[in-house]
């Protein structure tokens, strides 16, 4: 017990990584794979529920759970998580069982184990990005995440998958280019003195300034197009599209956060001068995505690039949140992480169902599905109502503590009308939001059926169970979202007492 | 149990049902009505039990933190009021009496039971909406109650007309919740200072004192364009779609496609009136001096009374004429608030839910009646037929056009008489509208239940859980309006406002009011328009040879087809939005089709992809091992390459 105490971290990304490498090796089929897979998810989330119960303390600001071993150099192997890390190591926790249990069908095609391992490693990379304590181990997991992903959109994936799995490394690629070359000239700055991330952010903050928007401007890209933010937003829609449906999830429940993630991470705590000064051009940034994002989603025909796009909108509420510069706006970027994890995995889930049974994602190909689908036409009300922002569920908590922030921005320059004319204007996505889930609602599910589809069936149980699990949380955080809030605001509100 | 601290129970009881109906008893009819009218009975009981031991004049407020972050901070409670105990008694009356009736009415229907779990969810989500404490918490049920208008008004997803009706109310609702959603944050960042950790953010009861406060703190002007009147109008836009308030009125009479029992408890007695609730809650922040806010409230209330009662003029669908008389008496009441009588307001508010609700029932008997037939002209000479209904509309009908001593007389005349003291514009528009209404009313009574039956069906009397909550209906539609009149000294709107004052009291008072414009005008419109309709509609008086209503038609075409037609109001709605959607479309192609996937990255990508397929093409014959170790080649090569 006390092992597991002091290891707890490790012993998270070791299960990954000996799950993968068991299944990799094994004579498993598709179900053996697929049970062995769910096994280590759950020793995984039972770890992440052993830390948030006992473990992890939320009231204490600084780095917990910490591990180092020494490794190469002056490098070690150090591992650590403060409040908003482990909201992430958390959602991965709950996300990964539920994306193992809706790959049976893809993973059924072809190729089980190696789509399994290749999943299983994917989350350990992502896991170690969010619970890396020094920058060489950060850079490592960022980079390593990039493989599994390529081969399982490039293998299991739709019609055009070479070109989106392409598009999604050349991108992807970009972005790791620009954080090596980042975190290699500040390190090159700093003299190689420490490779630890808080030592480092200390001895950034002390650069000269010019250097110092350099760094962050090398950076933030590399996070903004993770995120991703317009103008490097494309390969998203596209990767998404023709992602297998969990993949779909993961990448929009997790991944996109590793941007958010390094956003809030390096951006804040290395550069947080800097930021103050951009405040007003992520303000805007966030606006033009929140907007450009929904008012996309409106005009779209295919069902999964109107999640996609809604993906890139509400990822521009985390833009604005830290434009804020405060409590408020840093905890609603948090929480719209997380919840933006679990509602986005449960709408790519539906349209991975539907797609599984139609075979067509085209929305004229639908139309009253809610007579052959009504337990699907239910969640997905249900999940419809999570992603505009419905009070009770947990999209608005995030959504209205990021205008609240923003309104009240801490910063003082002059344009701080620019950041209260942003965070007006993106309350126009309220409606945009509300109109393009409810007319994708109607045209899938209302009116008269085709023909066709009165073939469909209905959500399987374990589909039900899955999304009941997902929404079932979005539902009990948005009724009462300090479960997860009280997890990181004191440590975002220590953070930004520098502001 | 039955202490103003349980108050919150009369709101979960409803959650609870509407829950246990959802998840279990579905399969069983009987059990899942007897669980959601029993859900609401107890919580009327308990509304009534505590108007009667309720006799505090300090409210009751009870808080609970929901979220913080930093010095951000929200709670939601329990506020128990005069006020709020007068809009429980109200809510929870209508809904148990609409839930009684919805088992006559949906009987035949395969989702009755997922009728009723939806009518459970929206009682509780308005009783949620009735004992908030704060600004914030109201706009979580303000929202809750929209979600559970759109789930009934799309209750028929199969109809198209349904389905297209639910998502118009939504995104309607969402325009002004948007804006009421950015007038709390920005009277929230306006009044920061005031809401220390210890008191509740923007409660009701600080609400005053936190704007004096931020006032003398900070002047009126904030930041440049927000100020006090910036902060009311935006809040008042989260009533005027939920109000349906010109220009913002559209979908309320779409959302007659829902089943009737909803159209009676939510669009027409009980949510709808959220706004006005809203309005008289937050007026303190629209009454202060320099604010702008009250005279804009006052003007959208008073085109919207007039303007929804010309459209109610010639629609033939009984439950549309009835849509846009509810549309034109919100207009009253919300002209009422920015009049500055928000007591006013809330008593029409509760004499039109019972008359409104008891129309609606009664249209919606009708309807079965006729056979599912909504068009007027396939209905007349009900009156024989179908008694009970009839006799309860026409006391309805009687009630909403301002008949002496009956409900709607005392609320609607008193709103009429604070225009005459405050703007005589909008006094000539109130009292017109009232000519209107009682004309366009006795139009529906007389084209329904009196004449010929022109139809084709067989109409019959509805079964008792139909017509029994009509005859309850009736008792406070005739006599509830006393209880506010000066005959009997105002004890209502004196409960709510504990300083109401009214310039005089008594019979005596009463007659002198008579004989002022502002007495016998508005009496004189309800004779006028009962006389009009009556001769045009009974009568059938005609003028050079033609009906009287043929000869309006063909005379004034113009006019006659802009009120068919809801004014164009709609089509102008559609003429924008595709504007904006062809927007939408060319930016976006034009944006990411060319500008960055055209010029920038598809020269890249393809190249790159082609290279990759064939790599791809070697490595997909392999094994699984063979991945795996590509994998940890990788790994190792980018470990070198950062040690390098």
């Amino acid at each position: 017990m006390e092992f597991l105490a002091e290891h707890s971290l490790s012993l998270q990304l070791f299960v990954f990584l000996i799950t993968a490498l068991v299944i990799a090796f094994s004579p498993f089929n598709e179900k053996q794979s697929r049970i062995t897979a769910l096994i280590g998810s759950f020793i995984f989330l039972f770890i992440a529920l052993l830390q948030y119960f006992k473990l992890f303390d939320s009231s204490n600001t600084a780095m917990q759970l910490v591990e180092s071993i020494p490794w190469i150099g002056g490098i070690n192997f150090a591992l650590g998580v403060d409040g908003l890390a482990f909201s992430m190591v958390l959602l991965m926790a709950i996300l990964m069982p539920c994306v193992i249990i809706a790959s049976k069908p893809i993973a059924q095609k072809q190729k089980p184990r190696l789509y399994y391992s290749l999943l299983l490693f994917l989350a350990l990379a992502v896991s170690a990005v969010f619970m890396a304590k020094d920058i060489f181990v950060f850079f490592l997991a960022w980079e390593l995440e990039l493989v599994p992903m390529y081969f399982l959109i490039a293998i299991w994936g739709s019609k055009n998958r070479n070109y989106a799995s392409m598009k999604f490394l050349l991108y992807t690629f970009a972005a790791g280019a620009c954080l090596l070359v980042g975190l290699f000239t500040l390190l090159a700055y700093t003299g190689f003195a420490s490779f630890d991330m808080q030592e480092l952010a200390g001895i950034a903050q002390a650069l000269s300034v010019p250097v110092q928007t350099l760094l962050f401007v090398l950076i933030s890209v590399c996070f903004i197009i993770k995120l991703p933010s317009v103008p490097f937003h494309t390969w998203l829609p596209d990767a998404h599209v023709e992602a297998p449906t969990p993949i779909s999830m993961i990448l929009a429940g997790i991944l996109l956060k590793m941007g958010c993630y390094g956003l809030i991470r390096f951006a804040t705590e290395f550069f947080p001068t800097i930021l103050e000064n951009m405040a007003p051009a992520i303000a805007i940034l966030g606006a033009v995505n929140i907007v450009f994002g929904a008012y996309t989603a409106l005009i779209q025909t295919d069902f999964k690039k109107i999640i996609a796009y809604s993906s890139i909108s509400h990822m521009g509420f985390i833009l604005l949140g830290l434009a804020g510069l405060n409590t408020a706006g840093y905890s609603g970027a948090a929480f719209q992480m997380f919840s933006h994890g679990l509602i986005s995995a449960a709408l790519f889930m539906i349209v991975g169902m539907i797609y599984e049974r139609s075979h067509t994602r085209e929305l004229e190909d639908f139309g009253g599905l809610a007579k052959v689908m009504p337990r699907t036409f239910f969640i997905f009300k249900l999940a419809a109502m999570a992603n505009l922002g419905l009070p009770g569920l947990s999209g608005f908590v995030g959504e209205s503590l990021v205008f609240y922030g923003a309104f009240t921005s801490a910063y003082t320059g002059a344009g701080l009308n620019a950041i209260k004319i942003s965070t007006v204007v993106s309350s126009v996505s309220l409606v945009l939001t509300a109109a393009y889930m409810l007319w994708t609602n109607q045209r899938v599910f209302y009116g008269e059926i085709h023909e066709k589809n009165h073939v469909l069936t209905d959500a399987r149980k374990s589909e039900v169970l899955v999304l009941a699990v997902l929404l079932g949380l979005a539902i009990l955080y948005g009724v009462y979202p300090n479960f997860i809030n009280s997890l990181y605001e004191p440590q975002l509100d220590s953070l930004l007492k520098t502001f | 149990m039955t202490n103003v601290e349980n108050a919150w129970l009369i709101a979960l009881y409803p959650l609870l049902s509407a829950v246990l109906i959802m998840f279990f008893t579905h399969k069983s009819r009987k059990i899942s009505m007897g669980i959601s009218i029993a859900a609401v009975a107890i919580g009327f009981i308990h509304s009534l039990l505590l108007f009667f031991n309720f006799h505090g004049h300090e409210a009751y407020e009870a808080n609970f933190n929901w979220i913080k972050a930093g010095d951000f901070h929200l709670e939601i409670g329990l506020l128990v009021d005069q006020l709020g105990i007068g809009m429980l008694l109200t809510v929870t009356l209508v809904s148990l009496l609409v839930q009684i009736y919805t088992h006559g009415y949906m009987d035949e229907d395969k989702g009755y039971t997922r009728f009723y779990s939806y009518l459970s969810l929206f009682t509780f989500s308005m009783l949620g909406l009735v004992i908030s404490t704060n600004l914030f918490q109201m706009y979580f049920f303000w929202e809750l109650v929209g979600v559970c208008s759109f789930l009934l008004i799309g209750f028929w997803w199969h109809k198209p007309s349904a389905a297209h009706a639910c998502k118009k109310a939504f995104v309607t609702n969402r325009v002004g919740d948007a804006g009421f959603l950015i007038g709390l944050i920005m009277l929230y960042a306006f009044t920061k200072d005031f809401w220390s950790v210890d008191i509740a953010t923007m409660s009701f009861t600080k609400i005053q004192e936190a704007i004096n406060f931020a006032i003398a703190n900070n002047g009126l002007e904030v930041v440049g364009l927000v100020s006090v009147t910036t902060i009311g109008i935006l809040i008042f836009m989260g009533a005027m779609a939920k109000s349906a308030q010109f220009p913002l009125h559209i979908w309320l009479p779409d959302a007659m496609e829902g089943p009737t029992p909803i159209s009676a408890l939510i669009h027409a007695a009980t949510m709808v009136a959220a706004g006005v609730y809203l309005m008289v809650r937050v007026f303190p922040i629209c009454e202060i001096t320099g604010s702008g806010a009250l005279s804009f409230i006052a003007w959208i209330g008073g085109i919207t009374a007039i303007f929804a009662a010309t459209i109610a003029l010639t629609q033939n669908d009984i439950k549309k004429a009835l849509a846009y008389s509810t549309c034109s008496q919100l207009g009253y009441m919300i002209m009422s608030v920015g009049l500055g009588a928000p007591y006013i307001a809330m008593f029409h508010l509760i004499t039109h839910a019972m008359f409104k609700a008891m129309l609606f029932l009664g249209s919606g008997s009708v309807i079965l009646g006729c056979h599912h037939e909504q068009d007027m002209r396939e209905m007349g000479g009900l009156r024989k037929y179908m008694p009970i209904t009839a006799i309860t509309f026409l006391i309805g009908t009687l009630s909403i056009s301002g008949m002496p001593f009956f409900s709607g007389f005392w609320s609607k005349d008193m709103i009429i008489a604070k225009a005459y003291e405050v703007s005589p514009a909008l006094f000539w528009i109130g009292t017109i509208t009232a000519l209107l209404t009682a004309f366009y009313m006795f139009r529906i009574y007389f084209k329904t239940f009196e004449g010929e039956y022109r139809g084709h069906a067989h109409p019959h009397e509805q079964p008792l859980a139909v017509t029994a909550p009509l005859m309850v209906l009736a008792i406070p539609s005739v006599i509830l309006g006393l209880w506010g009149s000066p005959l009997m000294d105002y004890p209502l709107l004196k409960y709510f406002n504990h300083h109401f004052h009214a310039h005089g009291t008594g019979l005596s008072f009463f007659i002198h009011e008579l004989t002022q414009p502002m007495g016998y005008l508005p009496f004189l419109a309800f004779v006028f328009g009962n006389l009009g309709a009556y001769l045009i509609y009974v009568k059938g008086i005609t003028m050079q040879d033609k009906a009287v209503n043929v000869y309006v038609k063909e005379k004034f075409v113009p006019l006659y087809e802009g009120s068919v037609n809801k004014w164009y109001i709609d089509e102008a709605y559609e003429f924008v939005i595709s504007l904006c959607m062809s927007f939408f479309r060319i930016t976006w192609k034009f944006f990411e089709r060319v500008v960055i996937e055209g010029i920038v990255i598809n020269g890249l990508a393809w190249r790159g992809s082609e290279f990759v397929g064939e790599v791809l093409k070697l490595t997909q014959s392999g094994k699984v091992q063979s991945y795996i170790l590509i994998m940890f080649l990788g790994l190792i090569v980018s470990v070198l390459i950062f040690m390098v």
